[in-house]
């Protein structure tokens, strides 16, 4: 009996030991934190990094933190422990994870900033979109869309947040009232869909348009919400057209809906570049070298590279997508991984 | 107190949660702009059609004294296999059955198998193995959450079949199918409760299960038929969620459990068991419905919302607990 129990447990350790991937030749491991799988943009960082990285020579790890701050430092803590090559952090909290990045990098271990910008710490790399800078575009994008419907930029806009807990839409928000105040003409009236769910967002648009039948365009911070909002302006009996919408983050949802000419515009976020703009300089990163300012070509976009306080920080802009792009292929939405291999920055 | 006013104020008391939501539409029609519209008050019929079939199968469950803390995810795991089998974009396989009418039974049949499946599971382990529903449905809470993440990776299922879509959007009198939906369910196992020995036997075993075992009843089978009800009732709130959004994201419902017990018991329930009714409920649930609508057309900051309604919610859970109080000293 005790030799057959051996046995299997001998068994079980060399099958857990071949199927560790340390046991595969690699540069290193590299961590992911990311701070939900719930949506579609960061599912889709988890497969563009794990596929960008490889190529440069990297392994990655994936620890999802369910979007929970304090699940998310305990996991940095346990990471920190295990000395990887470096951590890529796409923090729950901007501000809550600050002393969970100084103490890896205390550690010896760099830190790359990814998706959500941390300002009051140092890093080693931040490769973001710019969660104001969509506000921005998307601002730009509601002055086209109000002038071509009103003679000028006026008109009521519903501006459909995520959950209000969450700083990713409290920034576009900050961002798109930024550039809309030059309007005083345009009303924007901002309600939450609380937890970013989508029936939220389909009840709030269902109310609005009731309390307030002049709205000319419905903003909605994510593409699952516009999904909901359009089924709640289809039950209310309009048709595509009707009322101007737009969203943010370039979900393959949002492509779908302008196609099928209920959304006008989707902001994208370049999830590809900024993914491929990590693994560009995952080299330096682990062997700590100076990363260069100045532009980069990320997969076909050009990147900026800029020392700010914080450390190197690259920006790669988001597109606006409409009815005349929307099928280019480079947009993450149409979920078709670049084929541009990715290589290492000199 | 003379026998008028005492019966006067029994039947204020039996009904408070009826006055409190008429006092709450009154004083949000008058202070809140916009509010007082007929479209406002079918919107709130139908924001809450989805909350008050989870509330359902859940005040079954406390009224038997026990807990179902599944049903959220439950819910969500039907939207997402009814999402991934008949939605034709995103993770949406597209299936199609001719005639094209029968994708809503199979959908809804489908949405009811998978809630009572997992009922049938939570319901096993709290009667056959004595173990703790509140843990029991805690863990189903969670690992049916992952089960949603893992078969949607948490993509999104989008492009509902279009006739099943068509519940969606169809109206009847003003008032979305939806609500209906959810208005026949209230009255159907309202009657059930109150009408059949099924419905009793509940409540019976919620306020003694000794003696309701001594009397001969069957106590395990009503319990575990309790579960699979609140389970494929949830699976039945899940294929709501599908079709009021056209499709399936992996947070569908994400939220919901916390105001089905809120409904439920500012509709009466005693979480102690063998106390409630469904409508009392279905008037719980139009009061959050009411409330939501109400912060949703303030336009309030968005950071302050989450704090009015955590308030106004407890506002009507201590109301309902002075109503207790009152009736005590009644007795």
């Amino acid at each position: 009996m005790r030799r057959i129990l051996l046995s299997v447990f001998g068994v079980l350790a060399l099958a857990f030991a071949l199927l560790t991937p340390a046991f595969a030749q690699t540069k290193g491991v590299v961590y992911y934190m990311v701070p939900t799988l719930l949506d579609e943009f960061q599912t889709g960082s988890v497969s563009a990094l794990e596929l960008f990285l490889k190529q440069v020579g990297y392994e990655m790890k994936t620890l999802n933190a369910d979007n929970k701050t304090d699940v998310q430092q305990s996991q940095m803590n346990d990471v920190i422990a295990l000395k990887p090559g470096a951590i890529i952090l796409a923090a729950v909290d901007f501000n809550a994870l600050k002393p969970s990045i100084e103490a890896a990098r205390a550690a010896g271990i760099p830190v790359v900033e990814f998706d959500r910008q941390i300002t009051s710490t140092k890093s080693d790399l931040t490769s973001v979109a710019g969660t104001i800078e969509i506000g921005y575009v998307a601002a730009e994008q509601a002055e086209k869309l109000l002038s071509a419907r009103n003679g000028s930029v006026k008109g009521k806009i519903l501006q459909v947040l995520g959950d209000p807990g969450d700083p990713y839409t409290l920034d576009i928000q900050k961002g798109f009232e930024e550039k809309m105040a030059e309007f005083p003409e345009v009303k924007i009236i901002s309600v939450p869909a609380m937890q970013w769910e989508a029936s939220n967002a389909g009840t709030i648009v269902a109310d609005q348009m009731l309390a307030n039948p002049d709205i000319d365009l419905i903003f909605g911070h994510a593409a699952h919400l516009s999904v909901a909002a359009v089924a709640s302006l289809e039950s209310a009996g309009k048709k595509p057209g009707d009322v101007m919408l737009m969203s943010s983050n370039g979900a393959p949802v949002g492509l779908d809906l302008i196609r099928k000419g209920w959304l006008n515009v989707e902001v994208e976020q370049p999830l590809y570049a900024q993914a491929a703009a990590v693994a560009m300089f995952m080299d330096k990163i682990v062997n700590k070298q100076e990363i260069k300012p100045g532009e980069y070509d990320v997969i076909g976009l050009k990147g900026v590279v800029t020392n700010e306080e914080w450390g190197p920080n690259i920006k790669v802009p988001g597109a606006a997508i409409d009815k005349s792009n929307v099928d280019d292929p480079k947009f993450w939405g149409n979920l078709k991984p670049p084929t541009d291999t990715v290589k290492s920055a000199e | 107190m003379n026998p008028r006013t005492r019966r006067a104020l029994e039947f204020v008391l039996d009904n408070l949660v009826w006055f409190m939501l008429l006092f709450v539409l009154v004083v949000f029609s008058l202070f809140v702009p916009n509010y007082f519209q007929l479209g406002i008050f079918a919107n709130i019929v139908e924001a809450s059609s989805v909350l008050g079939v989870m509330s359902i199968g859940l005040a079954l469950v406390i009224i038997t004294g026990h807990m179902d803390l599944s049903v959220e995810s439950v819910a969500a795991l039907s939207a997402m296999t009814v999402g991934i089998l008949f939605c034709s974009s995103g993770i949406g396989m597209g299936v199609v059955l001719y005639p094209q009418w029968l994708m809503v039974p199979a959908s809804l049949v489908l949405a009811l198998a998978v809630g009572g499946l997992i009922g049938a599971f939570n319901g096993y382990l709290v009667v056959k193995m004595k173990m703790s529903a509140f843990i029991i449905t805690l863990a189903s809470y969670i690992w049916v959450r992952g089960l949603v993440l893992v078969i949607s990776g948490g993509r999104s299922a989008q492009d509902l079949a279009p006739s099943i879509r068509w519940f969606g959007i169809q109206r009847l009198m003003g008032i979305p199918l939806t609500a209906w939906i959810a208005i026949s369910s209230f009255i159907a196992f309202s009657l059930i409760l109150a009408k059949t020995p099924f419905g009793r036997h509940l409540t019976m075993i919620g306020g003694n299960e000794t003696a309701t075992f001594r009397a001969g009843i069957k106590v395990n089978r009503n319990l575990i038929l309790a579960f699979v009800l609140a389970g494929a009732i949830a699976g039945m709130a899940g294929w709501l969620l599908v079709i009021r959004t056209s499709g399936a994201t992996a947070n569908l419902g994400i939220g919901l459990l916390f105001n089905a017990f809120a409904a439920v018991v500012i509709g009466g329930v005693s979480l102690k068991g063998g106390v409630g009714t469904l409508p009392g409920v279905y008037a719980g649930v139009l009061l959050l419905s009411s409330i939501n609508t109400a912060i949703n057309l303030m336009g309030l900051p968005a950071n302050f919302t989450q704090v009015i309604h955590g308030l106004l919610v407890l506002a009507a859970v201590l109301l309902d607990a002075f109503k207790q109080s009152i009736r005590q000293r009644l007795a």
